[in-house]
């Protein structure tokens, strides 16, 4: 190869973006991985131990259809079964799933929506986008600078929590009802939604918004007609994306009394009835599915209709 | 950045049909669930919240239960213990995660086989072109499967045929995370811009070769910065895995909490909050530069 040639490709080599944070953060990620392994002692052998593996054998069997057990398998009778399941607690725990997970977004996004305009660093300020007449005075800035990094900071916390323990805390404060897990849900993705809500406002262009505030628009009137319309899309996309997150985990808080799948899920398995108890899991999964699919129609409406 | 003047005016009809739309679907939600707001105010429930609450900015640097044996590590640096055994969980079940997330996500993605142009009519060559879409929506089958069932429930499943084992804990996440990976990956990599990949395929190489080459490293940063993010995610399921018997840091909250131990349950909460905020702090950062 030519000298030239190769001087090219040093050249364009050594533009290549190095980033020394990245990559030695990603080697600590994968340091941490691996290593787990060795430090975490844990006996993954016991696991296939004659006692184990006697367990399995007999739950693989007691998944069998009730009516079947015993007998050759016959589709009639397994879709029978599956017909009473469906109508004895099927249907009833998937629309309980798909309320709370609906109601928790909406929550979220109600509740969202304003933090991020406190949590957003443009707007977060004593005179967003433009200096206005008075420079303001300095308790009056810190204020705002407080605020907004309480507000952040409220999120990251709400955010760090997981859902399922939001849930217990509130089913030991309200009781086993419908509103420990719309309210942890909500809570969680509020913090979430809040959080990527910010980000967009701060990453919208700022024309629009100066020249509003340039004409004497207020901070809400500069939210809600410079900043709102163009965020919608992506706020939409965000909706969508965490609603389905929220099926998911709607499905599994029933575990802890609230009545969703997760509760006839638990129920079935403490009753040792391992066939409903598979069938119920599997159930699940075609609710998320669905949630799946559902989520990524509306993304696609949206982005064709932007 | 949008464009200084748009082309086309904004929808607003369609803007207003979709939030009347997801208003109608929460009314119908809370009519559902037959959703009271007077059932949030709590009746017997906030004598216990007070004292909950009360205990909020007084977490328990000792243990307040009534007996504690004699040599049993002091608190704080049990409930540091118990954050240490969450990520060893959550960072071993990530690695198997990624494993199955790479394999699978490779065998899920089109760009290495759908565009090479037919060349040779070699009895292998047939026989690759026939069996690699079978393979594809093989792993796509899996892949939906693996990740339509909660991690937890994944745990209640793994319990049940297998008792109570740390395999158990590290599969219930690294099966649905694994399937949300390979899913995420193959998307990356088949989505990624194809100009080197257009590039590397006139200058003659194979079609693994300008996968692996051509498309790959473009949506590298894109991996990294979505793996740190679950990684997150993992913490936090790991967590969550205590309340089903495992040791981490579930676990402890649980205990406390049905012993009336408030201060202890604080104590694990901030340590909890701490350990998941520190890392999305850093796995923020290391993503905005990632993605910049």
């Amino acid at each position: 190869m030519s000298d030239a040639r190769t001087a090219v490709i040093d050249a364009l080599a050594a533009t290549r973006p190095r980033d020394r944070f990245v990559r030695r953060s990603l080697a600590a990620l994968l340091l941490l991985l691996a290593g787990s392994w060795v430090v975490g002692g844990f006996d993954a052998g016991e696991a296939f131990s004659e006692r184990r593996l006697r367990n399995l054998a007999r739950f693989l069997q007691e998944v069998r259809p009730f009516p079947l057990q015993g007998r050759d398998w016959d589709t009639g009778v397994a879709l029978g079964w599956a017909r009473d399941l469906l109508a004895d607690r099927g249907y009833r725990a998937a629309l309980h799933t798909l309320a709370i997970s609906i109601l928790a977004i909406v929550l979220a996004a109600a509740a969202g929506i304003p933090l991020s305009v406190l949590a957003a660093r443009t707007l977060a300020t004593p005179e967003p986008y433009l200096p206005g007449g008075r420079p303001p005075g300095r308790a009056v800035r810190a204020g705002w600078r407080v605020l907004s990094a309480a507000t952040r900071a409220l999120l990251i916390g709400v955010r760090s929590v997981p859902e399922y323990l939001w849930a217990f805390l509130l089913v030991a404060i309200l009781g086993p009802i419908a509103w420990p897990a719309v309210l942890a849900l909500a809570v969680h993705n509020a913090g979430i939604l809040g959080r990527l809500t910010a980000e967009t406002l701060e990453n919208l262009p700022h024309r629009v918004p100066a020249a509003l505030r340039g004409i004497g628009a207020s901070r809400a009137q500069v939210v809600a007609v410079g900043l709102w319309p163009a965020a919608l899309t992506r706020f939409l996309l965000y909706f969508f994306y965490r609603w389905e997150t929220c099926v998911r985990e709607a499905t599994v808080l029933g575990m802890l009394g609230v009545v969703s799948l997760g509760y006839w899920i638990d129920d079935a398995r403490a009753r040792g009835q391992h066939d409903a108890f598979l069938f119920l899991v599997l159930l699940g999964a075609c609710i998320v599915l669905a949630g799946d699919l559902v989520s990524a129609l509306a993304r696609r409406i949206v982005r064709r209709a932007s | 950045m949008a464009p200084d003047v748009p082309r086309r005016p904004f929808p607003v009809r369609e803007r207003g049909a979709v939030l009347a739309t997801i208003g109608a679907a929460a009314l119908a939600s809370a009519v559902v669930l037959d959703l009271r707001p007077g059932d949030l105010v709590p009746g017997r429930g906030l004598e216990l919240a007070g004292r909950f609450f009360a205990r909020a900015l007084t977490p328990a640097w000792r243990s307040e239960a009534d007996f504690v044996p004699p040599g049993t590590s002091p608190l704080p640096w049990n409930a540091l213990e118990a954050a240490g055994t969450t990520i060893l969980f959550a960072a071993a079940a990530m690695s198997l995660a990624l494993v199955l997330g790479l394999v699978l996500g490779f065998l899920a993605s089109t760009a290495w086989w759908a565009d090479d142009p037919a060349g040779g009519r070699s009895p292998g060559r047939l026989a690759a072109r026939s069996v690699l879409p079978l393979l594809y929506g093989a792993a796509r089958v899996l892949i939906t499967g693996m990740r339509s069932v909660h991690e937890l429930l994944w745990a209640v499943l793994l319990l049940a045929a297998f008792g109570i084992t740390d395999l158990a804990a590290l599969l219930a996440i690294a099966i649905p995370y694994g399937g949300i990976l390979a899913k995420v990956f193959s998307e990356m990599v088949d989505e990624a811009p194809r100009d080197a990949a257009h590039a590397l395929r006139a200058a003659g190489a194979s079609g693994v070769q300008v996968f692996l080459f051509g498309l790959v490293p473009a949506a590298v940063p894109d991996m990294i910065a979505y793996a740190f993010y679950r990684f997150e995610c993992a913490l936090r399921s790991s967590a969550v895995l205590g309340f089903f018997g495992f040791p981490t840091l579930g676990l402890y909250i649980r205990q406390s909490f049905r012993s009336t131990n408030y201060g202890e349950v604080w104590t694990y909460l901030y340590v909890l909050i701490g350990m998941v905020a520190a890392f999305d702090l850093w796995s923020g950062a290391v993503r905005r530069r990632l993605l910049a």
